[in-house]
């Protein structure tokens, strides 16, 4: 049943990702609710359940973007990986943690993106633009970080990583 | 006990990325193409909805916003009144002006071209994909390549089709180029695309000087678009005596977030 829920929790941010967050963007960035939750789920979860949902959040972006099946899944993959690698060696319960590895994620995920599309034949900015989508998206996801932490970090149970 | 935690995820990580790595590599194939857009058509319908309620929501808040900032924007309008007013006069002076003007906005009349109307329903994944999703594909005659416009100018092409979902990569796509004239002064250039704003580099001509508040028009060189599509409007010139062209950054007629309706030229084969 809350693997339903998550299915479809990542769907509806997805759909909003693509509908109603270009309409929020600050220097050409705008939040990236898929990788957020993400983030908050390998955080409460592990890194193996955000690798999971990073899968099928990426699949449902890459969906609905130009381009292959797959490039959003694995850039999303390596920011569950970065996040979880965090989370196993910092305080959890420190709330300034996950805001740096959402910060850090962004970096990652932007930056596999880019060099997956640039692989792919795919139009990418160009560097010094890029670089700054990057900053500006990584500032903006790790501001978003905090309250989403508070409001879906209840809704998300806790479980213990094996020690 | 850690470490085999550790190796364990690193296992998994690898395995997922090379799943993904390959799923891409299948999905680009020609060959799969069709799969992909069937697969992009299913999530259609839902974008399309979420669409129409954040449209709804966007009246609801706008209408809240415009009563708390009803003074400010009063003044904005009239300014905005005031520069309508001059460039209309400026229109209304200049005869080349009027005739571009007129054919790029009316330009199926003119020009005979087929369109079909699509609705917006979604918009690129991320701040790097400077695209939005129509809900008109193959089935309605829409083909990778085409051209497509909005009510006040060029919008993009259509990258990809699918069944009954096209993507269009828009001129916010820093790769775009298109080869375009200025209303008033006549002058040629290339127009590139940005995020933030449109540049044109105006091949210069003697005696002769960009200005202002000049419309920017397709002039169909190239083949790449029809002529007579409005682009931008010149929001500022810079003019450098060593460089060989002038440079111009352009005001977009269009805005990815605001954009609803678009028409997609189905007769104009680029070539």
């Amino acid at each position: 049943m809350m693997r339903l829920l998550g299915f479809a929790a990542f769907l509806a941010a997805a759909l909003l990702q693509v509908t109603w967050a270009p309409g929020l963007a600050i220097w050409g960035a705008y939040p990236n609710l898929v990788l957020l939750m993400m983030v908050v789920i390998t955080w409460r979860n592990g890194a193996r359940a955000g690798m999971f949902w990073a899968c099928w959040g990426g699949v449902l972006l890459d969906l609905t973007g130009p381009g292959p099946i797959g490039p959003h899944a694995l850039a999303l993959l390596a920011g569950a990986y970065v996040s979880g690698f965090w989370t196993r060696n910092v305080d959890k319960g420190s709330l300034s943690q996950p805001v740096l590895a959402t910060a850090a994620s962004t970096v990652l995920y932007s930056l596999i993106l880019i060099g997956s599309d640039d692989t792919l034949g795919l139009p990418v900015p160009p560097l010094g633009l890029a670089f700054q989508l990057t900053f500006a998206a990584s500032i903006y996801n790790a501001a978003l970080m905090l309250p989403l932490l508070l409001v879906l970090g209840r809704a998300v149970p806790l479980r213990r990583q094996p020690a | 006990m850690e470490r085999r935690t550790q190796s364990r995820h690193t296992g998994l990580f690898l395995v997922l990325c090379a799943a993904m790595l390959l799923l891409s590599m299948v999905t680009q194939q020609p060959w799969a193409a069709g799969a992909r857009g069937y697969a992009k058509g299913a999530i259609e319908p839902m974008e399309a909805g979420m669409m129409a309620v954040a449209a709804r929501v966007g009246a609801w808040t706008s209408v809240l916003g415009d009563i708390s900032s009803l003074r400010t924007q009063n003044q904005h309008l009239q300014d905005e009144n005031a520069s309508l007013r001059k460039q209309i006069a400026e229109l209304s002076a200049a005869g080349l002006d009027n005739q571009a003007l007129r054919q790029a906005l009316d330009f199926q009349r003119s020009y005979g071209h087929t369109m079909v109307a699509a609705a917006v329903v979604g918009r690129g994944p991320d701040s790097f994909s400077l695209t939005v999703a129509i809900d008109r594909g193959t089935a309605d005659g829409v083909r990778p390549g085409m051209v497509v416009a909005s009510g006040a100018g060029l919008v993009g092409r259509v990258r990809e089709a699918g069944p009954h979902v096209s993507i269009v990569q828009t001129l916010a796509d820093p790769q775009s180029r298109v080869s375009a004239f200025l209303s008033k002064s006549g002058l040629q250039g290339t127009v590139i695309g940005g995020p933030g704003s449109l540049e044109m580099q105006i091949d210069p001509r003697f005696g002769i000087a960009p200005a202002v508040g000049e419309w920017v028009i397709t002039n169909g060189v190239g083949g790449g678009y029809p002529r007579g599509l409005v682009v931008a409007q010149v929001a500022a010139v810079n003019h450098n005596d060593a460089a060989t062209v002038d440079e111009a950054v352009l005001a977009w007629v269009n805005d990815t977030t605001s954009l609803s309706v678009v028409l997609v030229i189905t007769d104009f084969t680029p070539s």
